[in-house]
C-alpha cells in the first residue's frame, strides 16, 4: 500500500520487511522496520522507542529544587544537560536570576558536554558505520603515518612506529579469536570504502578518544563535583569562587581554575587536530553517498543557548542560534515561542500513551503522560514477542512532538542550518569552509554526512565558546565578583502559590525543554520534549512520519539483511532512547 | 469517712485491695505488709536508682538528639582543630547512651533478682480477664466516668501498658536503632557492628533509620509528657502515694477503706 | 575464573575433529578479510586461555555507568576492553546490531557456559509484562534471566541495577525491579552509585580477574573494599563537622571557606561510598569538593529520602508531609494540649468533689 504523507513523503509497505532490534550503538533502547523493495530500497520506516521509567510521573509532588536530579537521570550520555533546563525552567517558574559568575560556568559545563558527546559520538558510536577496523590489519603504517601528517599536522602522535604500535595491538586482538565490541560486525560489506590506510588512522584516533574523553569531562568534575551527572543549584552554581581569601583550598581557586583552562586548552587541541581532519578525511571517502537528509532540508528546530549574559534568553544574545525553518523555506526563519500552547505540542495517537480523546495535541504545560500499551491489528507476534509493529496503530514509547504541526528535526545540523539561513557569521564561515574543504554543494549539507559534520563543527565552535566564557569569568573574578549563587528565593516560603516556567537549551542532539508547573511549593506537573522525542517521533495524528523515519526514505542497502546504512544513518542523529522516552 | 486513721492497720479489713491482689499486682506479702504497716515496700533501692539515671540519661539524649538532627548556628570559637562543639554533643549523646545501655541491662537483670513488682514492666498479663477490665476500669477513671480510682501497690493497669510500650518496646527500639547507628562510625567488624550492623542491613538505608531513631524520641517525649503529668495528677487525685513512692520506694494509702 | 575453558576445548567437547577445528580457523581468518597466514594464530590462540567473557545487558537505565566506566583512568578503559576481558555483548558499545548482535549474545552464552561474568546496567521493569523495556521484540527481563542463567557471576552495576534508582522511585510506574529480586540463584556482586565511580567499576572487575575470586561483600552485597564506609567518615570537611561550622546558605562565607554541608543536607553520613577517598575522575574532585551536598546516589531509595536539601528525611505517609520533627512536635503538642486540658478538668472536678464533701460533712 502507498501513502503520501503531508510532510512529502511517500511510504510503501509491500516490499521485505526487515527488524532492526536491538538497534545498537545507541543510548538507550530502538528498534526499527523498514520495507525495501526488490532493488532493495528503503520505502518505508518505522521507528520505535522501546523503553519507557516515567520520570513525569515521578516528578509529580517533589520539590522543584530537586528535579535537576531526577531529570539528570533521563541519561547518562548527556549528562547535565537536562539538569541545566530544569534549573532554568524552575528559575523561570519562580524567577530566580543567577549571577554571571554562575551563568559563565553553567555555559562552560554545557559546552563542555557539547564537545565531549559529539567526540564520544563521532568515535564510539558512530566510526564503526564507516571505518574498518579488521580492514586496518591491512594498513601500511608508514603510508598511515604520511595520511596522517597530511590530514592532521599538528597531531603529535603521528609517527609510523606509533601506528605500527596500535596496529600490532590490533592484531593480537584479532587474532585471539575474541573480537569482543567487534564480533559479528559487518567487515566485508561492501558498503565501507576507506582505504586500509584511513581505517588504521581512525581506529587509532578511536582509542586516543577514548583516553581523551576521560579528561574532557574534568571540567564537569571540578564545577559539580563528578562526571556524569554533576551537582546543579537553582539559583546558580554549587561551587562558591574564592581566589585569595581563608580557606581558598576548598572553593574554585586558582589551581582550579588553571586546571580547567588547560582542559580547553586539551579539548581545542584535539577537536582542530584530530576530530575535524578525521571527518573531513572519511567524508571525502563517501561524499557520493548523499542519503539520510530526511527533514534536515525542510523543516528543522531550534531554541538557542549558551547566553551571553546571565537571565538574558533573546535570540541575539544566544551563542547557539534559535529558530524555525519550514517547508524548504530557508529564506525565512520563524521565531520560536515556548509559551505559546499553539506551537509546540505532542501528539500520542501513535505513541503508547492516552490523552482519552483521538487527534489531540498538548502543550507541554498541559501535557500528559498516561502509558497505554496495545499494538495494532496488523501486527505480528504477540504482546510480549513482536515480529513485526502495525504503524497505522500506536507504536512507540516517543511521542510526536510538532512545531505548528510540523514534523521537525532537531540536533547539530539544524541548529547549523538555522544558523547559516539567518547569517550567523561564525557558523556560516565554518560551513563555507568545509564545503569547499571537501568541494560538495550547499545541498550536501542535508545528508547523513551532513549531519555528522554539522557536529564536528560544533564541537570546533563549542570549543572556542568554552575559552570565551573561561576568559569572561576571570574578567569578572578580577573586578571582585565571586557571586555563584542568589539564594534570596531558595526558601519555598519566598515562592508565588502558583507558577509555570518552562527551560530550553540546546542539548548534543538539540532542541530541549522542560514545563513545569509548581503549586504550593511541590511539582504539579513536569513534562520533557526531549531533541529525541523530536527526531525519533513517531507519525502523528495527521500522518508526518518523523525525522528518523525520514532520513531513511529511499536509501539504498547493499545488503539488506546487513542493516549498515540503516546505522549509518539513525546514528547520524546519535539517538538517544533514554531521553527520548524518559 | 470514718474516724480510724489509716495509720492505724486494719486487720479486719477482710480482703484489702481485691482488685491488685486478682490483677496479679498485689502479692500475699504485699497484703500482709499492708495489714500490719499500711504501706508496701515496692521499688527497691536499685529501682529507684535507675529511674532517675535513666530519666537524666534520657534528658540528655533528647537534647543532644535533636541538636544532631538540626545543629545549633555556627560558631566561630577558632580554627576547626581548636573547636569541638558538635563533637562535644555528639559525645554527650553517645555517653548518655552507654548509661543507658548499662543501665538497662541491670534493669532487666533486676527483674530477674529483684522484688515480684520490678518485673511488672516487662510483660503484660493479656490472659488475664480481670487485668484487663481493670484496664477498662482506669481508661474510665482517667475520663472521669468513675468517682473514686482503686488502689494499686506497683504500677495501674493502664501505667503498666504504657510502661510496656513505651519502655520496654521503646527504649530497646531506642537502643537498638541508635546502636545501630553506632556501628556505623565503629566500623564493620566492631563490637557494635557484630551486635547491630544486621539491623541497618534489614532497614537497606541509614538515612531510613535515623529517622526511625528520630521519630522514636519523639514517641519517648510523648511518653515524658503524660508519664510526668500522671505521677503528679495521681499524687494528688489517687487514693495512694506516687511520686514519693518512687524516692522512698514505699507505696502508702490514703485511706483503708476497701474498693 | 580460572575455569575458563578455551575455544578449543569446547569445540572438543562438543564432538568436533581437529581438522574441522583447523576448517573453522580458516573460515573465521577469510570472515575476516584475513589471509591463510592468520590461520595458526588464530588456532594458536583458540587453545590458550581466552580472556574472560563479559556480557553486558542494560535495561532501564541511563547509560551513565557505562559512560562512567569508560572514564576509567586506572587500568585505562581500552586496556579493560582490549586485554583484561572480552566484552562480546555489549548493546551500547558493540559494532553489530539485531540478528547479528542477538547472535553474538547466544554464541557467547552457548560457547561459555557457566565460565562468563554477566554485567547487568539498569533494571527490568515488571510491570505490563515486561514491555517497559523492549529487546528483540520481548521482554528485557527474559533476556536478562536467560543471560543470568548460565553466567558465573553477576555484576550489577550503578543504583539501577542494584536497586531500582530513579525509575523505581515513588510511585514507580513501571515497577522497575533491581536484579537481585528477579534472579535468585546466582552471586550478585552489587556496586551501586548513580553512576559508581569509573575506578570503582574496573577497580571490582580487575580484582575478580586478578585474584580469581569474587570480591568480599557486606551484608547487602556490596564489595567492602570500595563500600564498607560512608563519605563521611572519610570526608576531608569533618573537621569542621565535628567543630559545627557549617554552611548556611549557598555560597556564603562558610562555603567559600569549605565549612561542613551538613545543613545544606548532605547525605554523606548515611551513604556508603568511596566519593570521600577515591574521588571523582581520576581524583580531580568529588560532589562534596565542588560545594554541594552528597546526595547519597549509592543507597536504596535514595530518591524517597525527601529533599536533597533537607538534614531531615521528608516523610509521606497517610498523606502527611513532614520531617520528623514536624511529626513529634505535633504529636507532643497534641499530647502536651490534651495534658493541660485534663488538667484542668481534673482541678475543677477535685474542687467540685471536695465542696460536695464539704457539704455531706
Ligand atoms: C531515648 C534514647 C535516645 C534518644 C531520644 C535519641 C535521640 C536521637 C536523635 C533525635 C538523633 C538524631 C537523629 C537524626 O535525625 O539523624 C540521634 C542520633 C543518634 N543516636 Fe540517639 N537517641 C537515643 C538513644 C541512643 C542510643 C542508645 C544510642 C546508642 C549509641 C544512640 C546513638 C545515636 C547515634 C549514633 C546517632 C547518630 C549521630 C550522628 O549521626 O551523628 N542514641 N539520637
Ligand atoms: C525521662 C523521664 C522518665 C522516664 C523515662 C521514666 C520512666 C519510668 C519508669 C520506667 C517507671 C517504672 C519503674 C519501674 O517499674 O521500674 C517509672 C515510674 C515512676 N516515675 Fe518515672 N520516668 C521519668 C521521669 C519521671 C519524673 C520526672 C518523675 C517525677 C515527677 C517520675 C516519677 C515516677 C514515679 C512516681 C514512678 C512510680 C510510678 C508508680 O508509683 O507506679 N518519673 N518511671
Ligand atoms: N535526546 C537527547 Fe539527550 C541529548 N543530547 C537530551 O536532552 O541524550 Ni541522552
Ligand atoms: S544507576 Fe544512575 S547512573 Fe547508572 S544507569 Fe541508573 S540512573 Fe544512570
Ligand atoms: S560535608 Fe557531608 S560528608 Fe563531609 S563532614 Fe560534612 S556532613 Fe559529613
Ligand atoms: S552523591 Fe554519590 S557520588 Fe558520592 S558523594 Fe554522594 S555517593
Ligand atoms: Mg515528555
Amino acid at each position: 500500500m502507498t501513502i503520501n504523507t503531508p510532510n512529502g513523503f511517500t511510504l510503501d509497505n509491500t516490499g521485505k520487511r526487515i527488524v532492526v532490534d536491538p538497534v545498537c550503538r545507541i543510548e538507550g533502547h530502538m528498534r526499527c522496520e523498514v520495507n525495501v523493495d526488490d532493488q532493495g530500497v528503503i520505502r518505508n520506516a518505522v521507528s520505535t522507542g522501546t523503553m519507557w521509567r516515567g520520570l513525569e510521573v515521578i516528578l509529580k509532588g517533589r520539590d522543584p529544587r530537586d528535579a535537576w536530579a531526577f531529570t539528570e537521570r533521563i541519561c547518562g550520555v548527556c549528562t547535565g544537560t537536562h539538569a541545566l533546563t530544569s534549573v532554568r525552567a524552575v528559575e523561570d517558574a519562580l524567577g530566580i536570576t543567577i549571577p554571571d559568575n554562575a551563568n559563565s560556568i553553567r555555559n562552560i559545563m554545557q559546552l563542555n558536554l557539547q564537545i565531549h558527546d559529539h567526540i564520544v559520538h563521532f568515535y564510539h558510536l558512530h566510526a564503526l558505520d564507516w571505518v574498518n577496523p579488521v580492514n586496518a590489519l591491512k594498513a601500511d603504517p608508514k603510508a598511515t603515518s604520511e595520511l596522517q601528517q597530511m590530514v592532521g599536522p599538528n597531531h603529535p602522535l603521528s609517527s609510523p612506529g606509533y601506528f605500527r604500535d596500535v596496529q600490532n595491538r590490533l592484531k593480537k586482538f584479532v587474532e585471539s579469536g575474541q573480537l569482543g565490541l567487534f564480533k559479528n560486525g559487518y567487515w566485508d560489506n561492501p558498503a565501507y570504502l576507506l582505504p586500509p590506510e584511513a581505517d588504521l588512522m581512525a581506529t587509532t584516533h578511536y582509542l586516543e578518544a577514548l583516553d581523551l574523553q576521560k579528561e574532557v569531562v574534568k571540567i564537569h568534575t571540578i564545577f559539580g563535583g563528578k562526571n556524569p551527572h554533576p551537582n546543579w543549584l537553582v539559583g546558580g552554581v554549587p561551587c562558591p569562587i574564592n581566589v585569595d581569601g581563608v580557606g581558598a583550598v576548598g572553593a574554585i581557586n586558582m589551581e582550579r581554575l588553571n586546571y580547567v583552562s588547560r582542559i580547553i586548552d586539551q579539548c581545542t587541541e584535539f577537536v582542530a587536530n584530530v576530530y575535524i581532519p578525521d571527518v573531513i578525511a572519511i567524508g571525502g571517502f563517501y561524499k557520493g553517498w548523499l542519503y539520510g537528509g530526511g527533514l534536515s532540508g525542510k523543516s528543522v528546530l531550534a531554541y538557542g543557548d549558551i547566553p551571553e549574559n546571565a537571565n538574558d534568553f533573546s535570540a541575539d544574545q544566544l551563542h547557539l542560534p534559535r529558530g524555525a525553518i519550514i517547508n524548504g523555506n530557508l529564506n525565512e526563519v520563524h521565531d520560536v515561542d515556548p509559551r505559546d500552547p499553539e506551537q509546540i505540542q505532542e501528539f500520542v495517537d501513535h505513541s503508547w500513551y492516552t490523552y482519552g480523546e483521538p487527534g489531540k495535541g498538548l502543550h507541554p504545560w498541559d501535557g500528559v503522560t498516561e502509558p497505554k500499551y496495545e499494538l495494532g491489528p496488523n501486527a505480528k507476534g504477540t504482546r510480549t514477542n513482536i515480529e513485526e509493529l502495525d504503524e497505522a496503530a500506536k507504536y512507540s514509547w516517543i511521542k510526536a512532538p510538532r512545531w505548528k504541526g510540523n514534523a521537525m528535526e532537531v540536533g547539530p545540523l539544524a541548529r547549523y542550518v538555522v544558523g547559516y539561513a539567518k547569517g550567523h557569521e561564525d557558523i556560516k564561515n565554518q560551513v563555507d569552509g568545509l564545503l569547499r574543504a571537501l568541494d560538495v554543494p550547499v545541498n550536501a549539507l542535508f545528508s547523513t554526512l551532513g549531519r555528522t559534520a554539522a557536529r564536528a563543527l560544533e564541537a570546533e565552535y563549542c570549543t572556542r565558546l568554552q575559552k570565551h566564557f573561561f576568559d569572561k569569568m576571570m574578567t569578572n573574578i578580577k573586578n571582585g565578583d565571586s557571586n555563584t549563587a542568589n539564594v534570596a528565593k531558595w526558601d519555598p516560603s519566598t515562592w508565588p502559590k502558583e507558577a509555570k516556567g518552562v527551560g530550553m537549551t540546546e542539548a548534543p542532539r538539540g532542541a530541549l525543554g522542560h514545563w513545569v508547573k509548581i503549586k504550593d511549593g511541590r511539582i504539579e506537573n513536569y513534562q520533557c520534549v526531549v531533541p529525541t522525542t523530536w527526531n525519533g517521533s513517531p507519525r502523528d495524528s495527521a500522518g508526518n512520519i518523523g525525522a528518523f523515519e525520514a532520513s531513511l526514505m529511499n536509501t539504498p542497502m547493499a545488503r539488506p539483511e546487513e542493516p549498515v546504512e540503516i546505522l549509518r544513518t539513525l546514528h547520524s542523529f546519535d539517538p538517544c532512547l533514554a531521553c527520548s522516552t524518559h | 469517712m470514718s474516724d480510724a486513721t489509716i495509720h492505724t492497720p486494719n486487720p479486719q479489713a477482710p480482703q484489702p485491695m481485691e482488685a491488685a491482689r486478682l490483677t496479679g499486682d498485689a502479692t500475699a506479702e504485699d497484703i500482709e505488709s499492708i495489714r500490719k504497716r499500711t504501706s508496701v515496700y515496692v521499688y527497691e533501692a536499685p529501682v529507684r536508682l535507675w529511674h532517675w539515671i535513666n530519666a537524666a540519661a534520657i534528658l540528655v539524649l533528647i537534647v543532644t538528639g535533636y541538636f544532631i538532627g538540626s545543629p545549633p548556628p555556627t560558631m566561630m570559637i577558632g580554627e576547626a582543630y581548636q573547636q569541638f562543639v558538635f563533637g562535644y554533643i555528639r559525645f554527650a549523646h553517645f555517653a548518655a547512651a552507654q548509661v543507658l545501655t548499662v543501665g538497662f541491662f541491670f534493669r532487666i537483670y533486676w527483674a530477674f533478682v529483684g522484688n515480684h513488682h520490678a518485673k511488672q514492666m516487662f510483660y503484660l498479663p493479656i490472659f488475664n480477664r480481670r487485668w484487663w477490665s481493670e484496664v477498662f476500669f482506669e481508661l474510665r477513671w482517667y475520663l472521669f466516668l468513675e468517682k473514686e480510682p482503686k488502689k494499686y501497690v506497683g504500677h495501674n493497669p493502664l501505667a503498666q501498658t504504657a510502661m510496656f510500650f513505651f519502655i520496654t518496646l521503646g527504649l530497646n527500639f531506642m537502643l537498638a536503632t541508635g546502636w545501630a547507628l553506632y556501628a556505623e562510625g565503629a566500623g564493620q567488624g566492631s563490637l557494635p557492628d557484630m551486635a547491630m550492623g544486621w539491623l541497618l542491613a534489614l532497614v537497606g538505608n541509614s538515612q531510613r533509620l535515623h529517622t526511625l531513631h528520630h521519630l522514636g524520641m519523639w514517641a519517648i517525649v510523648v511518653f515524658m509528657i503524660i508519664h510526668i503529668y500522671a505521677a503528679i495528677r495521681e499524687d494528688i487525685m489517687s487514693r495512694q502515694s506516687i511520686v514519693s513512692t518512687m524516692i522512698s520506694g514505699h507505696r502508702t494509702f490514703k485511706d483503708d477503706r476497701v474498693e | 575464573m580460572s575455569q575458563i575453558e578455551t575455544f578449543y576445548d569446547v569445540m572438543r567437547r562438543q564432538g568436533i575433529t581437529r581438522r574441522s577445528f583447523m576448517k573453522y580457523c580458516s573460515l573465521t581468518a577469510a570472515a575476516l578479510g584475513l589471509g591463510p597466514a592468520y590461520v595458526p594464530k588464530i588456532a594458536e590462540a583458540m587453545e590458550t586461555k581466552p580472556r574472560t567473557p563479559v556480557i553486558w545487558v542494560h535495561g532501564l537505565e541511563c547509560t551513565c555507568c557505562s559512560e562512567s566506566f569508560i572514564r576509567s583512568a586506572h587500568p585505562l578503559a581500552k586496556d579493560v576492553v582490549l586485554s583484561m576481558i572480552s566484552l562480546d555483548y555489549d548493546d551500547t558499545l558493540m559494532a553489530a546490531a539485531g540478528h547479528q548482535a542477538e547472535a553474538a549474545l547466544m554464541d557467547t552464552i552457548e560457547k561459555y557456559k557457566g565460565n562468563y561474568i554477566l554485567a547487568v546496567e539498569g533494571n527490568p521493569p515488571l510491570n505490563e509484562d515486561g514491555m517497559y523495556c523492549i529487546v528483540g521484540g520481548k521482554p528485557f527481563v527474559e533476556q536478562l534471566k536467560m543471560a543470568a542463567e548460565h553466567a558465573k557471576a553477576i555484576i550489577s552495576w550503578g543504583a539501577c541495577a542494584s536497586y531500582g534508582c530513579v525509575q523505581a522511585a515513588s510511585p514507580n510506574p513501571t515497577r522497575a525491579t533491581p536484579v537481585h529480586k528477579v534472579i535468585l540463584d546466582k552471586p550478585i556482586i552489587k556496586v551501586p552509585g548513580c553512576p559508581p565511580i569509573a575506578e570503582v567499576m574496573t577497580g571490582v572487575i580487575t580484582y575478580m580477574l586478578t585474584f580469581d575470586r569474587l570480591p568480599e561483600l557486606d551484608r547487602q552485597g556490596r564489595p567492602l573494599m570500595f563500600y564498607s564506609q560512608r563519605i563521611h567518615d572519610k570526608c576531608y570537611r569533618r573537621p569542621h563537622f565535628d567543630a559545627g561550622q557549617f554552611v548556611e546558605h549557598w555560597d556564603d562565607e562558610n562555603a567559600r571557606k569549605g565549612y561542613c554541608l551538613y545543613k545544606m543536607g548532605c547525605k554523606g553520613p548515611t551513604t556508603y561510598n568511596a566519593c570521600s577517598t577515591v574521588r571523582w575522575n581520576d581524583g580531580v574532585s568529588f560532589p562534596i569538593q565542588s560545594g554541594h551536598g552528597c546526595i547519597g546516589c549509592s543507597e536504596d531509595g535514595f530518591w524517597d529520602q525527601g529533599g536533597f536539601y533537607n538534614r531531615l528525611t521528608t516523610i509521606k505517609q497517610f498523606g502527611i508531609e513532614e520531617n520528623a520533627d514536624q511529626i513529634g512536635m505535633a504529636s507532643a503538642g497534641v499530647v502536651a494540649a490534651g495534658v493541660a486540658v485534663h488538667a484542668a478538668v481534673s482541678a475543677l472536678k477535685r474542687a467540685q468533689k471536695k465542696s460536695q464533701d464539704k457539704v455531706e460533712d
